[in-house]
């Protein structure tokens, strides 16, 4: 009994402990998208490829918030409410260099669009693979930027629906493009991972060669 | 009884108390010295610098084994695979601003001091300004151009005006030139003598700085305005313009021919009838060394190094540790043959048939003799002994050979199946996986191995080889290729292979790669020919990006001609599943925030 007595005290104790010092966790949402024309665009999701960076002005120290954008040209953060600055990374993504500043008033929720100027664009793809495992195809390939020169063009085959020059399983890079309209065929049948694959999901790649990473078609599942 | 009263208890007591009172209080301290204390002092300025010495380790080193395994020299064999995508955008960063101020405080120190004579007061005061200068060097190297402090000694009081002591980042080649001419200024004060372990800087050590700082900034200024788009900040804090290239190669060129011509060092060559062993001894025996200039010094009992201990092959253990890391197929097939550039081992005919060896040396047959200098091949001796790589049976059954493994130091009927050193895929722990040990830097002595002594070799940052292949590569770039085939053929002959009669700049690449195995030289020579990121793209479909190992089996075909024979496998590396991938914003470090923070005045680099 009195054991009980020390225990029920304890807890007392513990749950007296947790006082109002902390801050409400932040309820305010900035989201959107990069685009091109309006149109987001398709890049690298993983490994943090593609960043923004956000700044709150008028502090003391302006370390930024990193933010992801996700493979689909996608961006969220949940932060306080505040005045902010969106700027994009330096040399940072497949397009001219962009540092635009967007200016942010948070109150709620934001929707942004981030808007850049691709140095290629890949349009029009279509994808398919064969009962016997061969992937044939064609997307066209729009040079955005009239200096812009091709470094390759990639065709990248993974089993998830997070497809890039890193998270794949086949990947097959081409150093010339004849004529916009781009055919695609590659042989998977002798390929293990693919033959045992329930699912694949294919994506082209264009990297410029003055770009540090590729852009990407749309997520296509072939199985 | 008697009892004695308290009044003399406390009487006692009091006599007790003050008995017992020493001076205590007004000893000397002998942890902390006052600078007249030190200054004075020979002996306390020698530690001061050996404490200096003792804190400019960077990049790869033997002390961290595995910083040998994240780029195309070796293999992490120990547990499990190590999936690591891209490197850090703080990899092998050096920001060492404390060190730079102590070395300040100590000129400070030095300079005010009356007792110590001129001569060797200079003395001190350029090896400290060389310490100094390599910081800077490795700094740059990372982060490009970095605020350049000169001797100042700043310090802060409440309330001062802190842009004061907020100096800008300087060009980056601003930095090189700093370098040079910071060794410029101090070479003729240090010692001519090659120091016996080659663990103080002297003279010839100052101008091998020199000549690396010169070549680097030479094929940074060449190379990155050769790029698609050059990396480079407005304010040049990042990027050499290339206008300046032709300068820097000519002054690489004198400082490292300086070193070749002084006559106190030469590219050893002991025992011309073993190459292999001759190139072993040359980086890696103390004694009587005339090739390594300055090194890493190690010294059992007290400061030792775990790296034998780490690696050893497990028929060679003497501890618990060992295999922790070896050599992958990439860099033993980028060592030559005799009689043929291409290094490409010959495990399989044109039509995909196994080519047979008798014994798993043959394989390895009229390789670079360098290799077997700096690598231990699948049959050859250490310490005297045969370290035996096998990982497996390759069994005939019906036509076809199959492959039959088992556990560590297993037989049959047919013998060995799988050697205790392995190679294996499994997760395990203690067991190579790459089908080659690490030689350069593997210490033959006695209980080297153990976790109690450990190894006492030392870990060479600058040598004669590297003298001649600046000289080499300057010579080149300026256009006297001539010159430049008579340098690179002083390496060749050393090692052992044909001389070059033509060349270009992926000859000096090709060299260094295979002369400068495991001393942090390959990562910086991929960043300053601007090849990193071509070379380690992140596809798996490079071979130059993937990592490879050789599996050696014994063939049980009984009956047959090749049974007792060897074929070897050339795969994947189990244990390194992601391609290498160097991406543009490798280049140069990333600056840290806090950075800024303290110091607006730093800009960020490209890609930040």
């Amino acid at each position: 009994m009195k054991r009980l007595l020390y225990a029920l005290i304890a807890t007392a104790l513990f749950i007296q402990g947790c006082g109002k010092d902390n801050y409400e966790e932040p309820e305010s949402v900035i989201s959107g998208k990069v685009t091109f024309n309006g149109v987001p665009l398709n890049l690298k999701g993983t490994d943090q490829a593609v960043q923004l960076k956000l700044y709150q002005p008028g502090y003391q120290l302006n370390a930024e918030v990193p933010v992801y954008v996700a493979q689909d040209g996608s961006f969220k953060v949940k932060i306080f409410d505040g005045q902010y600055k969106l700027v994009g990374r330096n040399n940072n993504g497949p397009w001219i260099n962009a540092t635009d500043t967007v200016n942010i008033d948070l109150k709620g929720n934001a929707e942004i669009t981030y808007e850049v100027n691709p140095y290629f664009l890949v349009e029009n793809t279509s994808l398919s693979l064969s009962g016997d495992n061969k992937l044939t195809g064609n997307f066209s390939i729009t040079k955005n930027v009239a200096t812009a020169n091709m470094s390759y063009y990639t065709v990248l085959v993974s089993k998830t629906a997070f497809v890039d020059d890193v998270s794949n399983f086949y990947r097959k890079d081409y150093n010339t493009a004849s004529g916009n309209t781009v055919s695609v065929s590659e042989d998977l049948s002798s390929n293990e991972t693919a033959k045992n694959a329930t699912a694949l999901f294919a994506r082209i790649g264009i990297r410029a060669s003055s770009a540090d990473q590729a852009i990407y078609s749309e997520v296509i599942k072939i199985k | 009884m008697k009892r004695i009263s308290n009044k003399y208890k406390a009487l006692i007591l009091l006599a007790l108390f003050s008995a017992s009172c020493n001076k205590i209080l007004d000893q000397n301290p002998d942890q902390i010295l006052t600078e007249e204390q030190v200054y004075t002092d020979e002996i306390m300025i020698k530690s001061v610098l050996a404490n200096y010495y003792g804190r400019i380790q960077y990049g790869q080193r033997t002390d961290d084994s595995y910083s040998f395994t994240i780029l195309d020299e070796a293999g992490k064999s120990d547990g499990g695979p190590d999936n690591i995508q891209t490197y850090s955008d703080t990899q092998w960063r050096v920001y060492d601003y404390t060190l730079i101020r102590n070395i300040n405080q100590f000129l400070l120190g030095l300079r005010a001091s009356s007792t110590i004579d001129e001569e060797k007061r200079i003395g001190y005061e350029a090896e400290a300004r060389f310490i100094r200068a390599w910081v800077y060097f490795n700094m740059a190297k990372g982060l490009g151009g970095m605020p350049i402090v000169g001797d100042e000694v700043f310090e802060y009081v409440p309330g001062m005006d802190i842009t004061a002591l907020q100096y800008p980042r300087s060009t980056e080649a601003g930095i090189y030139d700093y370098i040079i001419s910071e060794i410029d200024a101090i070479k003729d004060n240090m010692s001519d003598a090659p120091a016996t372990k080659a663990e103080r800087a002297n003279k010839w050590t100052a101008l091998m700085l020199k000549a690396r700082a010169a070549i680097y900034a030479g094929s940074i200024a060449n190379y990155n305005n050769k790029m698609a788009s050059p990396i480079r900040t407005s304010g040049g804090e990042v990027g050499i313009p290339a206008a300046d290239a032709g300068k820097y190669y000519q002054l690489a060129l004198e400082a490292s021919e300086q070193v070749i011509n002084s006559g106190k060092y030469n590219l050893m060559l002991k025992k011309p009838d073993d190459l292999s062993r001759n190139f072993y001894e040359a980086i890696n025996v103390k004694e009587n060394n005339t090739e390594v200039i300055w090194a890493k010094d190690y010294i059992y009992p007290g400061q030792t190094v775990e790296f034998t201990k780490l690696n050893i092959p497990a028929s060679h253990a003497e501890d618990i540790d060992r295999a922790y890391a070896g050599p992958i197929l990439n860099l033993v097939e980028d060592f030559e043959y005799t009689n043929s550039r291409n290094g490409e081992l010959k495990t399989k005919d044109a039509s995909g048939n196994y080519i047979f060896y008798n014994s798993p040396l043959d394989l390895f047959k009229d390789k670079d003799p360098r290799l077997a200098g700096s690598i231990i091949l699948p049959g050859s001796d250490f310490k005297g002994e045969t370290v035996v790589l096998q990982a497996g049976q390759k069994v005939l059954q019906d036509g076809v050979y199959v492959n039959k493994t088992g556990d560590l130091g297993s037989s049959d009927a047919n013998g060995l199946i799988t050697s205790e050193n392995g190679p294996i895929t499994s997760n395990v722990q203690y067991v190579n996986k790459t089908g080659f040990f690490f030689r350069k830097f593997l210490d033959e002595t006695p209980l080297a191995s153990t976790r109690g002594r450990n190894s006492d070799l030392w870990y060479p940052r600058f040598r004669f080889a590297e003298a001649v292949l600046i000289a080499s590569e300057a010579a080149l770039e300026l256009g006297n290729t001539a010159k430049g085939l008579t340098y690179i053929n002083q390496i060749r002959t050393r090692a052992g292979i044909p001389s070059l009669t033509s060349m270009t700049i992926d000859d000096i690449i090709q060299e260094r790669r295979v002369e400068f195995a495991f001393e942090n030289h390959r990562y910086w020579d991929l960043k300053r020919f601007r090849l990193a990121d071509k070379i380690w793209n992140g596809s798996n479909q490079n071979p130059n990006a993937m990592q490879y190992a050789l599996f050696p089996y014994k063939v049980v075909a009984p009956g047959t001609a090749n049974h007792g024979k060897w074929v070897f496998d050339k795969q994947l590396f189990n244990n390194s599943p992601n391609p290498r991938f160097f991406q543009m914003k490798h280049y140069y470090n990333f600056i840290d925030q806090a950075w800024v923070d303290n110091n607006p005045k730093i800009v960020r680099n490209p890609f930040q």
